[in-house]
């Protein structure tokens, strides 16, 4: 099978110039800021050009999601278990630069999300810097519990929202449905951040969750 | 000399670094050193993405391979090297708002020592055995007899620690081991 996708692979290698050619590149740099209003090209695919591919992404996030909280979960009452490594204390240098450290990285990933449009960055990458601070939070305080439900609510929640608003653009445009609603080429910009916060705050909630999951598991 | 530092040499020096790295990180014995650098192979890559104007790219690399998947991988590791014991008697022996003492606690301290693992005792979680074991990745479940002085062990069949447990109660008249089969109680 490894030799047949080799033959593959070099019959089409003479026809490179065929696949790799730069039409798109040259189209996305005339018309990507007029079209979808966004200073960052490769956004500008991802919530216009592209955005049914982005709701499954988002989609594989929430499932994968679903499938840890599943595989964890069990219905042994431990209400008053207590364990002797939580009663551990982290180093104090640890908790002192975590208290540092934590608005930082709050402040710096919403950056990233608000500004996903103009600089590089964006939803899910914004998202990943704000789960990291919120992880963060373990090193202060071990003993602080998340309810993991209610994260997946929120998130499934999130996860709707989206589809609702790419789809609005059915009713605005003519016809074309996981676009920009906005016609105005001066305001589409209100669609994107506004795509790149629930984003943001879905991918930040599913990481954070994963994570807690992981942090309950034998407990 | 500045042609020696043009980006193309800094690029291909990291791109060996990587090769390096990775290497590295396959015949590593030890496994938190091999979990920096996996993040330090992930920080390789994402300069690289920056050389070749791929910022967005750069800033998902960073966040979740250098920051995320280690922590993540840092607190299994760590799962995996506890040994979780329940304690269903507090009779004589340990209470985790005490000083740990007695028969049992002195042979599991050595065991765990031994083993490099990390004992982490607990107490008050309602259940069956079978329940316990299976869901919550309870490793030893103590039973105290009040009569005869007597301690029980019960634990996995399948867990090799617990062959090895045996083997070292074996001269200790007051304290049994018993193995159950995964899912089956020993009653």
């Amino acid at each position: 099978m490894l030799v047949g996708i080799l033959y593959v692979f070099s019959l089409s290698m003479f026809d490179l110039e065929v696949i790799y050619n730069d039409f798109g590149k040259q189209y996305f740099l005339a018309n990507g800021l007029n079209e979808t209003g966004s200073m960052n090209l490769v956004t500008g695919i991802y919530l216009d050009y592209r955005l049914f591919d982005s709701l499954f992404e988002a989609g594989i996030l929430l499932i994968a999601v679903s499938g840890v909280m599943w595989i964890s979960q069990h219905n042994i009452q431990e209400k008053n278990a207590t364990f002797m490594i939580d009663k551990q204390k982290t180093p104090e240098l640890f908790v002192t630069f975590s208290r540092l450290l934590y608005p930082l990285m709050l402040m710096f990933g919403f950056y990233v999300i608000i500004n996903g449009h103009t600089s590089p960055g964006g939803g899910f990458q914004g998202g990943a810097i704000v789960a990291t601070a919120i992880l963060i939070l373990y090193y202060i305080d071990i003993s602080k519990t998340i309810d993991v439900g209610l994260i997946l609510t929120i998130e499934k929640i999130l996860f709707m929202l989206l589809i609702i608003i790419g789809g609005i653009s059915y009713f605005t445009t003519d016809g074309h449905i996981f676009t920009n609603f906005i016609n105005d080429p001066s305001s589409k910009e209100i669609y994107l951040i506004t795509l790149n916060v629930l984003i943001g705050i879905k991918v930040a909630l599913g990481l954070t969750a994963i994570f807690t999951a992981f942090l309950k598991e034998g407990r | 000399m500045s042609s020696f530092f043009s980006t193309e040499n800094i690029a291909f020096a990291l791109q060996v670094l990587m090769i390096i790295v990775s290497l590295f990180i396959v015949f590593h014995k030890k496994n938190f050193t091999i979990i920096i650098l996996i993040s330090v192979f992930s920080l390789l890559a994402a300069t690289l993405y920056t050389m070749n104007q791929a910022p967005d790219v750069a800033i998902a690399e960073v966040a979740i391979g250098a920051a995320i998947i280690p922590l993540i991988y840092v607190i299994s590791i760590s799962r995996q090297r506890e040994y979780i014991v329940l304690d269903k008697s507090r009779h004589g022996f340990i209470d985790p708002d005490e000083v740990l003492e007695g028969v049992v606690y002195d042979i599991l301290n050595e065991f765990v020592q031994t083993y490099d693992l990390n004992l982490n005792v607990c107490c008050d979680i309602e259940g069956s055995e079978e329940d316990l074991t299976k869901e919550l990745n309870v490793d030893l479940i103590i039973d105290y007899d009040l009569e005869n002085d007597h301690y029980t062990l019960k634990g996995k069949a399948s867990s090799t620690l617990m062959s090895k447990l045996k083997r070292l109660t074996a001269n200790h008249p007051s304290i049994t081991v018993v193995t159950f089969k995964d899912g089956d109680s020993i009653d």
